[in-house]
């Protein structure tokens, strides 16, 4: 698992890659607790190369939607695949995020 | 606390010599030394003293020479307890000999007690470390214990006793079981009588694993039995849980749940799935339905949410297969899933099964295919059949 951090304009942009099941969301769970601070702004999660995500790795993006609601902020969940878009589906986080 | 080192020779003259050089240090209570004069005697010593963690012994002896005794050292299998072999200066063979056979370090006669000291210290070093290790290992040990009481636990507040004892209770056939894994998960399945018609039940699955989840299972596992034995529909019983839960999750857990509403004497079942994996009817004639997807959320996410309740019925012989993804995300040691097309083709084989042979046809099913890979959820399976 690999997350990539980019910042444009007002936007973070982070590029998530790979298998995000429970232990890749333990290992990146300091990386994106950080992510919270820019939660006031626009955090857009690429999930292009996104390939499996564990119910651990739905309660990464949950958190970071809760930060964001919190601070006035939005989360954009974009490019996500068919699988992930099943699993997002069948336990409603579709209706949870602006998907792109 | 002190340093114990027993010196092991069988001329008394070191004895002095070290008692001598290292008074200071035994005065301060830095050291304290014991003496033996053979490898037997130094053998007597350490059953009395096994605190003692640094050995200097001689390797000419009578009665037992010194690579004898570090060998037999050696098989007591104590790593924090360090040989210091003592020779003849040049007596490389011995030496050798020594080295190879686990000594930690050696000195050469005439002692450069100097020397002897750098090395003592080296040593004293390294058994402390080996110390700290051992104790964070132990530390592990003790945490492994909780967790696997942690699973016996969430074993425990799970129902054995699938005899429902209600009024019409004849036509219904209800079994279900979870097959931990390894790491304590949060799957669980529940059922209970609501009324003397209606049978409530729930599979579920919290997220993450360990002690948390478990907590959080047992959790929810009450309030939804509490909350549904008060006879509210499944749609309300489930936002009325979600709302308690999201004030209960911390660090963004959440959890699956499917929760249905049986009436016996009829055969409907009303129901809301919240986020979890559709279930299945296995119609009396071998047809596999997969429920379509009800798209609520999970519980335990967002406060406020409203949640959709929708209804199907079993007619006789049908049987409602509920699962938890432990059985479709079950991996062999290739990483291939045991998936949810197989299980639909294995279901269809088990027409005309009752409830506990399609639970048990299915977990056979799912062992045979992960073939000794070590399983890493929860597989959990509950069935309600329509007799």
């Amino acid at each position: 698992m690999e997350v990539k951090i980019e910042r444009e304009n007002a936007q973070v942009i982070v590029h998530l890659i790979g298998r995000l099941d429970t232990p890749a969301s333990l290992e990146i769970a300091p990386q994106m607790n950080e992510l919270t601070e820019a939660a006031g702004g626009t955090i857009v999660l690429d999930c292009s190369q996104l390939e499996y995500i564990s119910s651990s790795g739905l309660r990464i993006f949950l958190s970071l939607r809760k930060a964001a609601g919190e601070k006035g902020g939005k989360v954009i969940v974009r490019s996500i695949t068919n699988d992930i878009r099943n699993v997002f589906m069948m336990t409603g986080f579709l209706n949870l995020f602006e998907i792109q | 606390m002190a340093v114990k080192i027993l010196s092991v020779d069988d001329e008394t003259d070191l004895e002095l010599l070290l008692t001598q050089f290292f008074r200071r240090k035994i005065r301060n209570g830095e050291y304290e030394f014991f003496f033996a004069h053979n490898g037997l005697e130094a053998l007597q010593v350490l059953l009395k003293h096994p605190d003692i963690s640094i050995i200097l012994s001689d390797i000419n002896m009578p009665e037992m020479d010194g690579l004898t005794l570090l060998a037999k050292i050696n098989e007591m299998r104590i790593p924090s307890l360090k040989c210091i072999m003592v020779s003849a200066y040049g007596d490389m063979d011995n030496i050798r000999h020594a080295m190879n056979g686990g000594a930690f370090d050696f000195a050469t006669k005439p002692i450069d007690l100097d020397d002897l000291q750098l090395t003592i210290d080296k040593a004293v070093e390294q058994i402390e470390y080996i110390k700290s290790a051992q104790k964070e290992h132990a530390q592990l040990v003790d945490i492994q214990a909780d967790l696997s009481v942690a699973r016996e636990i969430q074993q425990a507040i799970l129902p054995r006793a699938f005899d429902v004892k209600m009024h019409d209770a004849g036509e219904v056939d209800i079994f279900a079981s979870m097959l931990a894994a390894k790491d304590v998960g949060g799957d669980f399945y529940d059922f209970f009588a609501i009324d003397d018609r209606r049978l409530g039940f729930t599979i579920a699955d919290v997220s993450g694993k360990g002690v948390p989840a478990a907590i959080f299972m047992a959790v929810s596992r009450t309030l939804i039995k509490a909350t549904g034995l008060q006879g509210l529909p499944a749609e309300e019983c489930m936002a009325k849980v979600n709302d308690i839960l999201c004030g209960e999750s911390v660090g963004s857990m959440f959890v699956t749940v499917f929760y249905g509403i049986y009436d016996v004497t009829t055969g409907a079942v009303s129901f809301t799935n919240a986020g979890h994996n559709p279930p299945y009817i296995l119609r009396a004639d071998g047809t596999v339905e997969k429920l379509s997807c009800s798209c609520n959320l999970v519980l335990g996410a967002v406060e406020g949410m409203p949640f959709t309740g929708e209804s199907l019925r079993l007619n006789a012989g049908d049987a409602l297969v509920m699962y938890t993804d432990g059985v479709t995300e079950a991996e062999n040691r290739n990483h291939d899933q045991f998936g949810e097309s197989r299980l639909e083709a294995e279901l269809a084989e088990l027409k005309g099964a009752d409830s506990k042979q399609i639970v048990s046809g299915i977990n056979a099913k799912v062992k045979e295919f992960i073939n000794g890979a070590p399983q890493s959820d929860d597989i959990t399976q509950l069935v309600i059949r329509r007799k």
